[in-house]
């Protein structure tokens, strides 16, 4: 074993783990912070928040973001909410509480110590956020409003419109904004990273590719904080934004970070279906829909009558019927699993079949088209820009899509990854959300890992290692850069007939088949089959027009797309050694006789951590072994 | 570089537009002045031209005001003609420009040659009404300029009458976006009275052009 | 609107590089149906130039759900088609009939400079925002999120000026390249906040000044920039800042290096 996955978590009772471990942290002198560079990439929660509060400590920063601005990143799409348990609304809420619906809501396939950290930061998030502007939704007494979310019994989800991620993006983008006047944080836009630079097995440093002129850049410092986000785009279809990719991450893995639980994977329930093979991305639906709409399809297979002329006693409300407790309101992936079951019997609505109604019917004739209007009125018009129905008259069309990746570069306690001096954050990484994630956790994570923790790492991680003095100059970095030289030119030397999209597209089929939400033995290993001819075609028959001197968006693509080639091989293999139903992640050998996902605590209650060991030969699994020290493991069931 | 904050106000393209308001402002307040003063032909020759009187008899005190005028005016003139300059420098070059039709308008899009015409119509104001011929008449023993007689003698001819008619709903186009720009400018716009605000632009706007149009084809009817 | 599949004309705007001559150039683009996105009729189009060899077009765009603000261009003369409250991306083909001639341009204005095709520099907005789009809060400061009330009218208002999604329209469609209403969103939105206040008059200077340098046009109230905000921002919040900038360049009493 080359790796170690010691995950540093500190010892002593739960509550005192974070306030012990950065007491014994060490710290760098003020004076001193000032002579440490630390590079991190990406500008999303995690990325913006930790540039900036990086920079405010005294450290230079370095940061890198793919769009022309820090604050497109995709952390800006996110539309529900962030939690926060200040119990405001005296509903028993408590640091415990959300420790423990996390732990539960991710079918505990992720690490209490983490998770604890997570809940405990998470009202400084929410006053930190309030001191830097974000306009929170409020109440007429001029306090914080909250709702509730999905997989909690508490209201403890702060809000801003429908736009709360936008909102949270654009307080941490004004922390960089402010940061960079000060001369603290240097900001490279359109960039885009290509690979990791080690130096005496630590990283060093990173070469990227300059989108605009097509250059290769080198550059050095003390520590790289990788944030970088999920790899859902590895479906080509996906609620991900257009550049999301993986690269990053996967070039670190290659450089001798591990690659956690890659197979985790989140299907989120509510997006609009797919329309036509032209489809380029999908649009996530607020989950909020479903605390007022009913999901239902007819119980006649291929039944193509209008949803209006169908009576109710030929409606199945499945989640209802399902699941009486929990009903429409069911977490993420058992709702988005229920609807696949729909579909496979012949039961989907809508031109591809692959849809199911959400119903707001009951709902408007209850409380009044005008109520309903308040509540879900941008909803409701953004549905009808895309789709060209008005879901007040007839049933919106609905289908689970991937939404958010669980998995993830691995990490210790500490944030750091296998490689000393990568440390990764936010979605980037695997640590908080097991199997599964809660509604209105990501922005948490991400923040927290941003603001709150990494700051204080970070200064451990420099404080207690020595760092030469290096340069970009140094051989470590010409070799990374003739590696990317090299790739690239091979991309462009296919000169073949079809496009990146083409094969993204084809691998997004065999993973969404086989990879997506209910997963088989037989399937799995079809996938790694396929996934390979795919990408050997992908490097004989690839088409890349131009060169690499300039704005050159097809080579940009179909370097991702080679990557995500290789990283959906990765994932069917995780999915298929891990022989156990855990949240998202559905095996269909392993479920019970009512459908429900059945885990295997006894072998599988552990993260997999694949380690690479070069282009020709298979990856390593490595396991570890989550201790649960403070919680009951238990069978999650929401019927 | 340090400059004080007022030094940059004059400088800054807000503290341009604004000082463009208030000027504006100002001149839309002795617009209302005239016109009233304006009225007076309606009532009597005497009485217009006792009016008239009155104001140059304020002697040196006159040149005072008029030189005030005259510098809000090309305070207003000079600093439009300036962010107008720039505006044409920094806007986007299309090759096809369409308006969205709930922004832009008419007047707003023609402000600087709305503006235009207003000065080539001041310049010739001046010339053949203020510098235009001297008679002289006396009203209750005293003798004083007959503006009166200048003013409808000037209107007699349809040419004039016309010319001034067009200025004169230029001049209800110009202020018609100007008033309540003006208001917008100074940051006097609050949604529950905006829409008010914009509504007292217009009906000053349709007042003002109306009255000094009227006023010049009352004058030709007079006098014709 | 159209039900069936469409052929479309576009006259498409090509120029390599900001040093380059453009030109608009005739593309034909067949089977368009009614419910691509308009992005994805480009798409189209583009895997059609792979194909043949050809430089597809640039463009910008990331999420695809109108609120990363990177999508652009002006369509048939206004910016993001000039549909009301709609980004280019949530522009749905279904808006247009077969056979009909669409121009599209890259957002134009002294202050973006092109980059290629249809892609432009908007980092000029960064650079405003960097003069005090921000509250100095460091990490670590705040206090409780309730220990500052704020009336739910002010707390609303203050989102509405925070919705901006800093894409730009604004710039591109004002008849002067002017950027006063991402800026005086911002502004206003800081100013309307208790949190805010501080900062307020310094925010106001700093930022109008950098605006002016960087090559953004005056403010001349035509209010095209609303009429065409994805995000339906009111000039109510030029008008805010109008006054903070006011009030900020009469009372602020410590010099302002510029």
């Amino acid at each position: 074993m080359t790796i170690n996955l010691d995950a540093k978590a500190p010892s002593g009772e739960l509550k005192d783990k974070w306030t012990k471990h950065k007491f014994e942290s060490k710290l760098v002198n003020p004076a001193n912070k000032r002579k440490f560079t630390v590079i991190v990439v990406g500008t999303g929660l995690a990325g913006g928040s930790a540039a900036a509060s990086l920079a405010e400590l005294g450290y230079n920063v370095l940061s890198f973001c793919i769009q022309d601005s820090p604050r497109r990143a995709h952390s800006i799409a996110a539309q529900g909410g962030i939690n926060g348990t200040k119990n405001y609304t005296n509903d028993g809420d408590s640091v415990k509480r959300l420790f423990y619906d996390t732990i539960k809501g991710g079918d505990y396939r992720s690490r209490e110590a983490n998770i604890y950290r997570l809940a405990e930061v998470s009202n400084n998030i929410i006053d930190q956020m309030v001191s830097q502007g974000v306009p929170f939704a409020r109440e007429y007494g001029g306090y914080l409003d909250n709702r509730s979310f999905g997989g909690s019994q508490v209201s403890r989800t702060f809000y801003a419109r429908g736009q709360t991620g936008q909102q949270l993006l654009l307080g941490a983008y004004s922390g960089m904004m402010k940061m960079i006047s000060k001369g603290k944080i240097k900001l490279f836009n359109r960039r885009e990273m290509m690979d990791l630079v080690k130096i005496n097995g630590k990283a060093r440093g990173i070469i990227v590719r300059n989108l605009i002129t097509g250059e290769l850049e080198r550059y050095a410092a003390d520590a790289v904080l990788l944030c970088t986000g999920g790899y859902g785009n590895v479906y080509f279809l996906s609620t991900n934004a257009m550049t999301s990719n993986a690269s990053a991450a996967w070039r670190c893995y290659k450089r001798g970070a591990a690659f956690a639980n890659p197979c985790f994977t989140q299907i989120h329930p509510t997006c609009i279906p797919v329309h036509g093979d032209y489809q380029s991305k999908l649009t996530l639906m607020s989950e909020s829909l479903r605390n007022d709409g009913r999901v239902w399809v007819p119980k006649k297979e291929n039944d193509s009558r209008k949803p209006a002329d169908i009576p109710d006693e030929e409606r199945d409300y499945y989640l209802e019927r399902v699941y009486p407790s929990f009903g429409n309101l069911a977490p993420r992936d058992v709702s988005s699993r229920q609807a696949k079951y729909r579909y496979d019997e012949g039961k989907g609505v809508g031109p591809t079949k692959q849809a199911v109604f959400l119903d707001f019917r009951d709902a408007i004739s209850r409380d009044g088209i005008e109520t309903i209007a308040g509540r879900y009125g941008n909803l409701f018009q953004m549905y009808e820009r895309i789709t060209g129905d008005n879901p007040y008259k007839t049933p919106m069309m609905i289908y689970p899509a991937v939404h958010y990746t669980m998995g993830g570069l691995w990490v210790d306690y500490n944030l750091q990854s296998t490689v000393p001096g990568l440390h990764v954050l936010g979605e980037a990484n695997f640590s908080d959300h097991g199997a599964n994630r809660l509604g209105a956790s990501a922005l948490m994570q991400g923040l927290a890992d941003g603001y709150f923790v990494a700051p204080n790492t970070i200064s451990n991680y420099l404080a207690s290692n020595p760092l030469e003095k290096i340069t970009t100059d140094d051989q470590a970095f010409k070799d990374a850069e003739a590696a990317v030289i090299l790739q690239t030119s091979k991309l462009l030397a296919v000169k073949g007939k079809r496009t990146a999209d083409d094969f993204h597209k084809a691998l997004g089929q065999i993973m969404w088949n086989h990879v997506g939400m209910s997963r088989n033995e037989a399937g799995l290993k079809q996938a790694i089959d396929g996934i390979r001819k795919l990408r050997d075609e992908f490097w004989k028959d690839v088409n890349v027009p131009g060169d690499a001197g300039n704005f050159n968006l097809e080579l940009h693509k179909a370097t991702r797309v080679a990557d995500f080639l290789e990283l959906g091989e990765l994932m069917a293999l995780d999915a298929l050694e891990r022989r156990e139903s855990c949240g998202g992640h559905f095996r269909e050998e392993y479920q019970t006789p009512d459908g429900e996902a059945k885990r295997d605590d006894e072998n599988f209650s552990h993260v997999a951590a694949w380690e690479y060991t070069g282009p020709n030969s298979s990856p390593v699994r490595h396991k570890e072994e989550l201790k649960f020290e403070f919680v009951q493991l238990a069978t999650r069931s929401y019927k | 570089m340090v400059t004080s904050a007022v030094n940059h106000y004059f400088r800054s393209s807000i503290g341009r537009k604004q000082l463009v308001a208030v000027t504006g402002l100002l001149l839309c307040g002795f617009l209302v002045g005239h016109l009233a003063g304006n009225l007076l032909l309606m009532v009597s020759s005497n009485a217009f031209n006792l009016y008239a009187h009155k104001l140059f008899s304020l002697g040196p005190m006159l040149y005072v005001i008029e030189a005030g005028l005259a510098g809000i005016f090309i305070l207003h003139l000079g600093l439009a003609f300036k962010l107008n300059m720039e505006n044409m420098k920094s806007r986007g070059k299309y090759e096809q420009k369409t308006k969205t039709g709930r922004g832009t308008t008419f007047a707003s899009q023609t402000m600087p040659y709305t503006g235009l015409i207003l000065l080539i119509f001041l310049v010739l104001h001046l010339i053949s009404l203020k510098f235009g011929t001297h008679y002289e008449v006396t009203v209750d023993g005293v003798v004083m300029r007959d503006l009166y007689r200048t003013t409808i003698e000037y209107f007699s001819s349809p040419i004039a009458t016309a010319w001034y008619v067009f200025a004169m709903l230029t001049a209800a186009l110009h202020t018609s976006h100007g008033f309540a720009s003006a208001f917008q400018s100074m940051g006097w716009n609050h949604g529950k009275y905006f829409k008010n605000v914009k509504r007292l632009g217009l009906i000053y706007a349709i007042l003002v052009g109306a009255g000094f149009a009227g006023l010049s084809i009352w004058c030709h009817l007079k006098g014709g | 609107m159209s039900s069936e599949n469409m052929t479309l004309n576009l006259k498409i705007w090509r120029q390599k590089g900001a040093q380059t001559e453009g030109k608009l150039v005739d593309y034909r683009v067949d089977g368009v149906s009614p419910d691509m996105s308009f992005l994805e009729m480009i798409d189209v189009l583009n895997e059609q130039l792979v194909r043949k060899g050809e430089d597809p077009i640039a463009f910008d765009h990331d999420c695809r759900e109108g609120i990363c603000g990177m999508c652009s261009m002006n369509i048939d003369g206004k910016a993001h088609g000039g549909f009301k409250n709609t980004t280019t991306c949530q522009v749905h083909m279904r808006l247009y009939n077969n056979g009909d001639t669409i121009v599209i341009e890259p957002f134009r204005a002294q202050a973006f400079p092109l980059v290629k095709d249809l892609a432009v520099d908007r980092s000029a907005i960064d650079k405003v925002m960097m003069k005090g789009g921000y509250i100095s809060a460091n990490t670590g400061n705040a206090q409780d999120g309730n220990a500052i009330l704020i009336p739910k009218p002010i707390a609303d208002e203050a989102m509405d000026a925070a919705a901006c999604i800093g894409c730009g329209a604004c710039v591109a469609s004002c008849p002067n390249g002017s950027g006063m209403l991402f800026m005086g969103a911002k502004i206003s939105q800081l100013a309307l906040l208790p949190q805010g206040q501080p900062e307020a008059p310094l925010r106001a200077l700093k930022m109008v000044h950098e605006h002016d340098s960087l090559g953004f046009g005056n403010c001349t109230n035509h209010a095209e920039c609303e009429a065409t905000c994805p995000k339906g921002i009111s000039i109510e919040h030029i008008a805010r800042m109008n006054r903070e900038y006011l009030k900020a360049a009469f009372t602020y009493h410590e010099k302002t290096r510029t």
